[in-house]
């Protein structure tokens, strides 16, 4: 089940993943729930990056590890968030996670695995692992109950330039 | 010795300044979301109003909720600067008694429901008695549903005020023995505040900006469980990642 639910994808460069990232944006929809998963410098926040754009957020978003949860608008509201500064679970609804999620904006949680058992079962898990180069990025998409389940054919389709496997240079003389 | 009140657990930002002689203004705007950009501005237009000094305001009373997290700490957070700033006391009063007040005389029982976001309310409930209100039940967190079952069992004329009662109205909507306070009462009034405040006020009932707390009720009592921002990086593929086994799982 968590295969087929799961889709995957290579970026190569911040850009690249922001690009990802806005093509997945292009989805969204007012309620949505987004968890970001991955190390430290994994890409979480240029994901968030990349999203906002593709809801037409004009201001730069940075890094909200410092403010908790940062507010932008756009054709939606982007609440992005990060709670790898909490420790405890209630320190998270302190933050009015409730309300965020209820009030017709998209919401965005860096290091959201850690706080599942306070999130509806109804999101978006991005997951950021590092790949072989300094800057490629490979990215776990994974859609948990419906709302994003039902998209599940579009969000292919929308990952699909960076889901293809990269093909091996063929054998023998590079030309020169 | 006049009063600040300031209320923002709904989406209304509430401010009023009043004293032994009642009310003498008030500052309500509900246009949503936006407690930290209307507070401030809100005040200040309040006291110019009312042509009262800052230095004059002898106790900040403050609305603590159960509310909005994102309202109360804008509120909360205000009031107690502001108190610190002026040095006077503070006094808190619960967003369900404020609900209430206003609607004291009712012979019905009067039960408030604050929307608390994602199908829940926060409610207690209240009786009208010589001379004020008496709040009968626990400040606490429900549904629609379950308070519905409840109304009915109570066998009451029921009135029904605040904002969660109107967002969940068809809950109700069969009880033939629930009433609906409408939308002019269905948020915590400022002016409500100043006048439970003063009663207490002449009391002494007062606290120190350090000691205000806002009521949450909703509060999970559990660490977070950090295994991946501690060190334990997670493997790239194969093993469970640490949102595995969690409540995503269920039902998907």
């Amino acid at each position: 089940m968590t295969a087929a639910s799961t889709l995957t994808a290579r970026t190569s460069s911040v850009d690249d993943t922001q690009r990802l990232a806005a093509a997945v944006g292009l989805l969204a929809r007012p309620g949505d729930l987004v968890v970001l998963a991955g190390d430290l410098g994994a890409g979480k926040t240029a994901f968030t990056q990349g999203f906002g754009r593709a809801l037409d957020v004009n201001e730069p978003i940075t890094s909200p590890t410092f403010t908790l949860a940062q507010q932008y608008e756009g054709r939606m509201v982007v609440h992005h968030l990060d709670v790898y500064r909490l420790e405890q679970l209630a320190e998270v609804a302190e933050l009015g996670l409730s309300e965020l999620l209820d009030d017709g904006g998209v919401v965005l949680i860096e290091w959201g695995d850690a706080i599942l058992p306070v999130l509806p079962n109804d999101y978006l898990e991005v997951r950021l692992t590092f790949g072989k180069g300094d800057d490629d990025r490979e990215l776990a998409l994974r859609s948990v109950g419906a709302a994003w389940a039902r998209r599940q054919v579009s969000l292919m389709h929308a990952i699909a330039p960076w889901s293809e496997v990269p093909s091996e240079p063929p054998p023998g003389d590079a030309p020169c | 010795m006049l009063i600040l009140g300031i209320t923002t657990s709904t989406m209304q930002v509430g401010c009023a300044i009043g004293g032994h002689e009642g009310v003498l203004a008030q500052v309500h705007s509900s246009r949503g979301r936006r407690h930290a950009e209307t507070l401030t501005p809100s005040i200040d237009f309040l006291r110019t109003q009312a042509r009262v000094d800052l230095s004059e305001i002898g106790c900040v009373a403050v609305d603590i909720g159960p509310g909005l997290f994102t309202g109360l700490r804008v509120g909360v957070a205000s009031a107690k600067a502001m108190a610190h700033a002026l040095r006077v006391p503070m006094i808190g009063v619960a967003s369900l008694d404020l609900l209430a007040f206003p609607v004291r005389w009712s012979p019905r029982l009067v039960v408030a429901a604050i929307d608390a976001r994602r199908g829940e309310l926060f409610t207690a409930s209240y009786r009208h008695v010589p001379g004020g209100i008496q709040r009968l039940s626990e400040r606490r967190v429900s549904t629609p549903d379950d308070l519905a079952g409840e109304l009915e069992a109570t066998g009451e004329d029921v009135l029904l005020v605040g904002d969660g009662a109107l967002r969940y109205q068809e809950a109700w909507a069969d009880l033939g023995r629930v009433e609906l306070a409408d939308q002019g009462a269905a948020h915590p009034s400022a002016a409500s505040l100043v006048q439970l405040a003063h009663a207490r006020a002449l009391r002494e009932d007062f606290v120190q900006p350090w000691e205000l707390e806002p009521l949450y009720l909703r509060r999970p009592d559990a660490e977070i469980n950090w295994a991946t921002r501690d060190g334990h990086v997670s493997e790239l593929t194969g093993s469970s990642p640490p949102s595995a086994g969690g409540p995503g799982e269920v039902g998907s």
